[in-house]
């Protein structure tokens, strides 16, 4: 090999070397959010829409597996639509276990909300969705209550559960809902789902829900908050519909570029988060206060058909 | 701020205190049975209820001739399961056909509920709902089929939901097209279906 040849070779090594460590630089001095990560802390990540199986998926997750080397969440929310297409064994292997393997091989937990591409029977039988066999179930970590609905199909059963189970929790606890259709949104696609917000938001508002968090629009989006309840739509974890979102006053923040997920710590009464894309860029982050919910009735009902257990 | 924030919940309170009025509130959940205090006032919905029942009955007497479903790490276990409980469904009711359990007086109550639902103040916001649940579209299921495999499930609007009998957790209403469908849940199979039941 002649010596002219080896120093352009060099060079361009050198080239590449010195474009690796600007991007280091630059994904450092852009991420610039650091979580608390307080003793006791409630740390979880938030993924709507991802079960596609495709390479999206899979890159999403491996920058989820690299973020829990900073940020070591216990658990994961999933806010529907997570295995499209089919629900055979394949499907359950190619579009969860697979892409999050590293995550549930370290003992990271799932907690499935169904959305409308998810088969009900299939995956609220499958343990590591965590369902326990209950469409719509709640269940309790550290001092956050999590309240997973059904919003395809909200009867009259699981409107009365709902009720119970929000005013059973009392208002020591941080009440966090999830389920796939987004009360407010700004998706071009979808949109705010106005029929089920007429039927459930009053008890978010009755029962003093902190925090919404849903999918089925392919954007993300945080929305301003509503009737001191705080709303995202992370749908793209998967999924992805390029310029989606329309500008309206409900965003506080929207990206609708590329795939993403979210970060949370919950710790006393802060909420902290970080929305990351599949490139690890940093895409949305804060600092959220607990409101104060001074009012709270009493409507009780039962249901023996849904599920609540603490963690 | 503070004051409009209170008036908003206030009405949002007496919302839910008419939705409660208005019936929802009395069903008693987790039932084995339909409940029979449900929109009663209507002999089409009675008769539908009945049919439903012993529906139930017979579904709970296959379903315990099969090893209990627990939850598992193995799908092809729920997917053995689901498959075994269609058949023998198929095979306890092999002459089934549309209007079994939606008969002629129970289609009547229907139509009336929907049309109620989709011409009143609220039509606009449900035909949205099931647009945005990503409808199905020339699909006609008949009783005794398997719901299609990867197939969406369209959105039912909830506020329909609240003008149609309350049913046990062992049968949904789904939306298919047009249609107007009972499915069984856990056998993912046609119970009945009711066509362009849906303007």
């Amino acid at each position: 090999m002649s010596s002219g040849r080896q120093s352009g070779m060099m060079r361009k090594g050198l080239a590449l070397i010195l474009s690796l460590l600007g991007l280091l630089l630059l994904t450092a001095q852009a991420n610039d959010f650091q979580f608390p990560l307080k003793a006791g802390s409630v740390r979880f990540a938030a993924i709507g829409d991802m079960g596609t199986g495709g390479a999206a998926q899979y890159e999403v997750a491996s920058q989820m597996v690299a973020s829990r080397r900073t940020f070591p969440f216990d658990f994961v929310i999933m806010l529907g639509d997570n295995i499209y297409g089919g629900s055979g064994p394949k499907d359950f292997q190619n579009k969860f276990e697979l892409p999050y393997k590293p995550l549930l091989d370290a003992g990271v937990k799932f907690y499935a909300s169904l959305g409308n591409h998810d088969d009900p029977n299939k995956e609220r039988s499958y343990k590591p969705f965590n369902m326990n066999g209950a469409n719509y179930y709640t269940f309790t970590k550290g001092n956050v209550r999590f309240f997973v609905l059904d919003s395809n199909y909200m009867d009259p059963n699981q409107l009365a559960w709902l009720d119970k189970q929000l005013h059973d929790a009392g208002n020591g606890d941080w009440k966090i809902c999830y389920f796939h259709h987004p009360l407010y949104s700004s998706g071009k696609t979808h949109g705010s789902s106005i029929e089920l917000r007429q039927l459930i938001e009053p008890l978010f508002i009755k029962y003093g829900v902190d925090a919404v968090f849903s999918g089925h629009d392919h954007v993300y989006e945080r929305v301003t908050p509503q009737k001191g309840i705080y709303y995202f739509t992370e749908g793209s974890s998967g999924q992805l519909r390029d310029g989606d979102l329309a500008k309206t006053n409900l965003t506080s923040k929207g990206f609708d570029t590329d795939r993403t997920f979210m970060l949370v710590e919950i710790a006393g009464d802060e909420m902290y988060f970080e929305t990351l894309s599949r490139t690890g860029k940093e895409v949305d982050s804060g600092e959220l206060p607990r409101v104060t919910h001074s009012e709270l009735g009493a409507v009780p009902s039962s249901d023996a058909s849904s599920a609540s257990r603490k963690e | 701020m503070r004051t409009k924030l209170h008036s908003a919940r206030a009405m949002h309170t007496l919302l839910l205190v008419g939705l409660l009025a208005g019936g929802w509130a009395r069903a008693l959940p987790g039932q084995g049975l339909a409940n029979q205090s449900q929109p009663k006032a209507d002999p089409g919905f009675e008769e539908f209820l009945d049919r439903v029942n012993t529906y139930v009955r017979l579904h709970n007497s296959l379903d315990s001739t099969l090893p209990k479903l627990k939850t598992t790490d193995r799908p092809e276990v729920i997917t053995a399961h689901e498959r075994a409980l269609a058949i023998k469904i198929g095979e306890a009711r092999p002459t089934a056909r549309p209007g079994d359990i939606f008969t002629r007086r129970a289609r009547i109550a229907f139509r009336r509920a929907i049309r109620s639902e989709f011409q009143g103040s609220d039509g606009n916001a449900a035909r949205t709902t099931i647009r945005q649940g990503e409808p199905l579209k020339e699909i006609h299921l008949r009783p005794n089929e398997i719901y299609p495999e990867g197939a969406p499930f369209t959105t039912v609007p909830p506020t329909l939901l609240l003008k149609f009998p309350k049913l046990p957790d062992t049968v949904a209403y789904r939306i298919v097209g047009r249609d107007l469908v009972l499915l069984d849940v856990k056998g993912n199979v046609v119970v009945d279906v009711m066509h362009e039941a849906i303007p």
